[in-house]
C-alpha cells in the first residue's frame, strides 16, 4: 500500500512538471497567455519567500520571523538593488544574518 | 559549474526540510527504502512532508493523492513557461527536465534566461539534478538519524530561501507590472497561507500575475486611449 502511494505521488508531481512538455498537446500559447506568464517568476518566488519572513494569524494578526530575518531581507533587498550579482546578494546577507541570530544566541548565553 | 553554484544556496537551505523528510518517514513507520524511494521518485518537499503527514494519520489514498495535485500544481505553471524552450529539445532532454523541474531549478533558470537572454537547457538540467542529489543525500542522513532529528528548524536555514529568491526578482524594481506583480502575490500568499496551506503559493502567484497584467494592459492601451 505504501509502495502503490509513493507510486501514485510520483506519477502525479511528474505530470504536473512534464504536461506542457508533451508535443501531443495541441496549446498554441497566444501572446496574452505569454504576456501573464512573464510575470510569473517574480510573482511565485515572492509567493514562497514572504510567508517565510512574515505569518498572518487571524487573531493575532501580522508578525514577523524575527530581528535577524527583518534585517538580513532588508539587507538583501538593498545590495540587489546596488546590482550586486546574487551570490554575492545572498553570502553577504546570509553572514549578517547568521552572525546576527548567533551571536546574539551567544551573548544571551554568557552568565 | 555556474548551474551548480547558483543552485546550491537554496540546495543548502532545503536541507533541513530533506532531513525532516526521510526521519518522519522512518517516525511514522515506512521501510528505509520506501522513505528514499519518495525523495527519488515524488522530489517535492511539500508534497512528500504533506503526504507522510496524511499516511501518519491513516488518510486515505484519495485525500493524499489529492494534496499532492493541489501542492505541486504550481509545477504546471513551471511547465508552461518553460514548453516554448522544450518543444524544440529531443525527448531525451525534455523528460529529465520534466522530472527535475522543482521550484528552485525554475528560479535559477528563469534568472540565467534573463540575464543571458537565452534559455539553457544543460544549464535547467545541472542545477536541477544538483538539487535533487542534495535533497536525496538530506533524505538520507534523516533516514540515518531517525528520531534524532529535532530543533532543525531552529538554525535559520530557510533565510537563505529568502536572500536568493529576493536577489532574484529585486533587479526589476523599475518595471511597475512587476513591483505590481511582487506586492499582490506577497500579501496574498502571506494572508493565505493559515487558510489555504495546500494551495496558497499558487493562487497567490496567479493573483499578482493577473494583477501585473492588468497594470500592464493599461500601460499599453495608455496612448490609443488618448485623443
Amino acid at each position: 500500500m505504501i509502495w502503490l502511494t509513493i507510486a501514485l505521488m510520483a506519477v502525479i508531481t511528474f505530470s504536473n512538471r512534464a504536461l506542457f512538455f508533451a508535443r501531443s498537446i495541441r496549446y498554441q500559447m497566444g501572446a496574452r497567455v505569454r504576456r501573464l506568464l512573464t510575470y510569473s517568476s517574480y510573482a511565485i518566488l515572492t509567493a514562497i519567500w514572504a510567508p517565510i519572513l512574515l505569518r498572518f494569524s487571524p487573531q493575532y494578526g501580522i508578525s514577523h520571523a524575527g530581528a535577524d530575518y527583518l534585517v538580513g531581507t532588508v539587507l538583501a533587498m538593498s545590495l540587489t538593488m546596488l546590482r550586486l550579482p546574487t551570490l554575492a546578494v545572498v553570502l553577504i546577507s546570509a553572514a549578517v544574518f547568521f552572525a546576527i541570530r548567533f551571536g546574539a544566541f551567544f551573548c544571551a548565553s554568557i552568565p | 559549474m555556474r548551474a551548480v553554484s547558483a543552485v546550491l544556496p537554496l540546495a543548502i537551505a532545503v536541507i533541513p526540510w530533506g532531513i525532516l523528510t526521510g526521519a518522519l518517514g522512518m517516525q511514522i513507520g515506512l521501510s528505509p527504502w520506501q522513505a528514499q524511494a519518495m525523495s527519488l521518485l515524488v522530489f517535492g518537499g511539500a508534497a512528500q512532508l504533506s503526504g507522510l503527514t496524511l499516511i501518519a494519520g491513516g488518510a486515505g489514498l484519495p485525500a493524499i493523492l489529492g494534496s499532492t495535485a493541489v501542492i505541486s500544481s504550481r509545477h504546471l505553471l513551471y511547465s508552461m513557461v518553460f514548453r516554448q524552450h522544450m518543444l524544440t529539445q529531443p525527448w531525451y532532454r525534455r523528460w529529465p527536465t520534466a522530472f527535475f523541474l522543482t521550484d528552485e531549478m525554475f528560479a535559477v533558470s528563469e534568472a540565467q534566461t534573463r540575464s543571458s537572454g537565452r534559455f539553457s537547457s544543460g544549464f535547467a538540467l545541472v542545477a536541477g539534478f544538483t538539487f535533487w542529489v542534495i535533497w536525496n543525500l538530506a533524505t538520507l542522513a534523516g533516514i540515518l538519524l531517525g528520531e534524532g532529528v529535532e530543533n532543525l528548524d531552529q538554525l535559520g536555514l530557510d533565510f537563505a530561501i529568502i536572500a536568493t529568491f529576493v536577489a532574484m526578482t529585486f533587479d526589476n524594481l523599475k518595471n511597475r507590472p512587476v513591483v505590481v506583480a511582487m506586492l499582490v502575490s506577497g500579501s496574498a500568499a502571506v494572508l493565505l497561507k493559515p487558510y489555504l496551506s495546500d494551495s496558497y503559493i499558487i493562487i497567490a502567484a496567479l493573483l499578482g500575475m493577473l494583477a501585473a497584467y492588468t497594470v500592464s494592459s493599461d500601460a499599453v492601451s495608455e496612448p490609443e486611449a488618448g485623443p
